[in-house]
């Protein structure tokens, strides 16, 4: 069974047609990364997947269960962590109270145990979401969603806007969540850190999908690559169909 | 003087109390779920007329929790299956919706209990003034205020403290990421709609018990308690409780000198907030 399969997505916002059919599957216990370049989709396809943006047309599922229809809530109650784009931590509630949130889904993550992992938010308890900093606002973030004791953790850019070496921390993580059998989505523009710990891959350009296969060879593909992390959409297109 | 002045700061601290319910429960709905509930009066009104209904067999101390109960499952009913289906619409149909639901519970009220007045009779014993010379303090209305300190701390006890609060909290922000943590938004939403509903139906039957009931009681109460949210600011609700005591008791004070100016004194109060702090006391600054 895969964590999650997602067959024929379109997606509009208002009139703007956003997915074009996306198609892609994330295997049980494994990283699945998507990339792609700024505006390609890739937030669409995780909001359509929460049913935060409906999607018009398409499937997804979850764990054996069409939850393309469901609300949003009762797909994270499913076992989907969600990690938004931006890190939406409540601005206005302290760390601990963030992360008092979500629901408890029995399992292996508790309070304390999320403060074993990461002892700065311990040490920042009693702070406010709006307090943090970028890279504090981000493990906040991911403990959110690692306490709803998720099966299938997705994660939206998570290495945005910070540092080199807490994106280091954040990938270590990532990948140790998938060691701990919790299945990863990963969406990522760092194309060269996200095929370093992804076992798959996926290439999302302008609404479709225009890689699928392993992460190594797409990492081995060194001119791709380049391609791929710094260029224009034209150039990125030749490069991604090539 | 001075008898008159503690007179009528006692008076305003009174309708300051009643503001703060009404005002506290309008502001917990229109944070989470966006909508300005027209017909929160008639609630009250409901609440109070319930308690009239329930004290011959009940007795009045239990009457004091169970209409505001009553009151809040009804309001709970009516969440569920007309208010939550304009969510995600423009803000103009539920506030359609609601100032028809005013009408129907109004005349509900008429038909059921008829058009004039009604007395609520509050047991002998805590209605009796306390003193000749302060005749104006009564135990009813010294338990009235300990009723809304009560029920006021409990609110924000719960707000802070319980994972619902907390939930509420951080759903009057991002409501999409409170949904996506697996909370049932929708069951959240209802629920923070029967608490504000909870609130409006205790704040009727204490005001049954100090000047009677009639269908539009509420009336009086509900523009003042939309000033108290303006001038509180938005978005806050230890605003809203400051807005709501500082209206009520400016009207009153300003009714020993000027009588017939206590009601004007609401809305210039609100004019001055708005032009020299347009996002009232504690609003965040950026709330629509």
């Amino acid at each position: 069974m895969s964590a999650i399969e997602i067959e024929g997505l379109h997606t509009y916002y208002g009139k703007s047609h956003i997915l074009h059919g996306v198609s892609l599957r994330v295997a049980e216990g494994k990283l699945t990364t998507l990339l792609g370049r700024n505006g390609a989709g890739k937030t669409t396809t995780m909001r359509s997947v929460m049913n935060l943006t409906p999607p018009r047309q398409g499937r997804v599922t979850v764990f054996g269960k069409d939850t393309t229809r469901w609300p949003t809530f009762r797909i994270a109650a499913h076992g989907v962590g969600y990690v938004p784009e931006g890190r939406r931590i409540f601005p206005n509630l302290s760390v601990e109270e963030n992360l008092k949130v979500p629901l408890e889904r029995p399992g292996p993550w508790t309070i304390p145990r999320i403060y074993q992992l990461f002892p700065r938010l311990e040490e920042r308890r009693m702070n406010r979401g709006r307090q943090l900093s970028g890279g504090e606002q981000e493990m906040l973030s991911i403990a959110r969603a690692l306490l709803l004791n998720p099966r299938v953790l997705i994660l939206d850019e998570p290495s945005q806007g910070l540092a080199p070496l807490i994106v280091r921390d954040v990938f270590r993580i990532v990948s140790q969540m998938r060691d701990e059998g919790i299945s990863v989505l990963l969406v990522e523009q760092n194309v060269r850190m996200s095929l370093e710990v992804a076992d798959h891959a996926y290439v999302l350009d302008d609404g479709a999908i225009v890689y699928d296969g392993p992460a190594a060879e797409l990492a081995a593909d060194e001119e791709r690559i380049q391609a791929l992390a710094g260029a224009t959409a034209e150039e990125w297109q030749e490069a991604a169909s090539a | 003087m001075l008898q008159l002045i503690l007179f009528n700061l006692f008076n305003g601290l009174i309708i300051g109390a009643f503001y703060v319910l009404v005002s506290l429960g309008l502001s917990m709905i229109l944070n989470l779920s966006n909508v300005i509930n027209f017909a929160h009066g008639n609630f009250l009104a409901l609440g109070g007329y319930l308690a009239y209904a329930l004290i011959p067999f009940i007795g009045f101390w239990p009457s004091l929790l169970v209409a505001p109960l009553a009151t809040a499952l009804i309001g709970y009913v009516i969440e569920v299956t007309m208010i939550s289906r304009l969510y995600g619409r423009d803000p103009i149909y539920s506030l359609l919706l609601t100032f028809g639901l005013a009408f129907m519970l109004q005349d509900a009220c008429r038909y059921i209990w008829g058009v004039n007045g009604l007395p609520l009779s509050v047991p002998n014993n805590i209605s009796q003034p306390l003193s000749q010379t302060y005749f104006f303090l009564n135990a009813y209305r010294l338990f009235l205020v300990g009723i809304v300190v009560v029920s006021v701390l409990g609110l924000f006890a719960f707000l802070r403290y319980s994972r619902m609060g907390m939930r509420i909290r951080a759903g009057i922000l991002d409501l999409d990421t409170v949904s996506a943590l697996g909370i049932n938004v929708r069951m959240l939403r209802s629920l923070n709609f029967a608490f504000g509903i909870f609130l409006a139906g205790l704040a009727g039957v204490l005001a049954g018990g100090q000047i009677g009931l009639n269908p539009n009681m509420g009336d009086t109460l509900l523009l003042p308690s939309f000033v108290a949210i303006i001038v509180g600011g938005m978005g806050s609700l230890v605003g809203t409780l400051l807005g709501g005591l500082t209206i009520g008791v400016a009207a009153a004070l300003t009714a020993v000198v000027w009588p017939a100016g206590s009601d004007v004194v609401v809305y210039i109060i609100m004019a001055v907030v708005l032009l020299v702090r347009p996002r009232g006391f504690l609003g965040e600054e950026g709330m629509q």
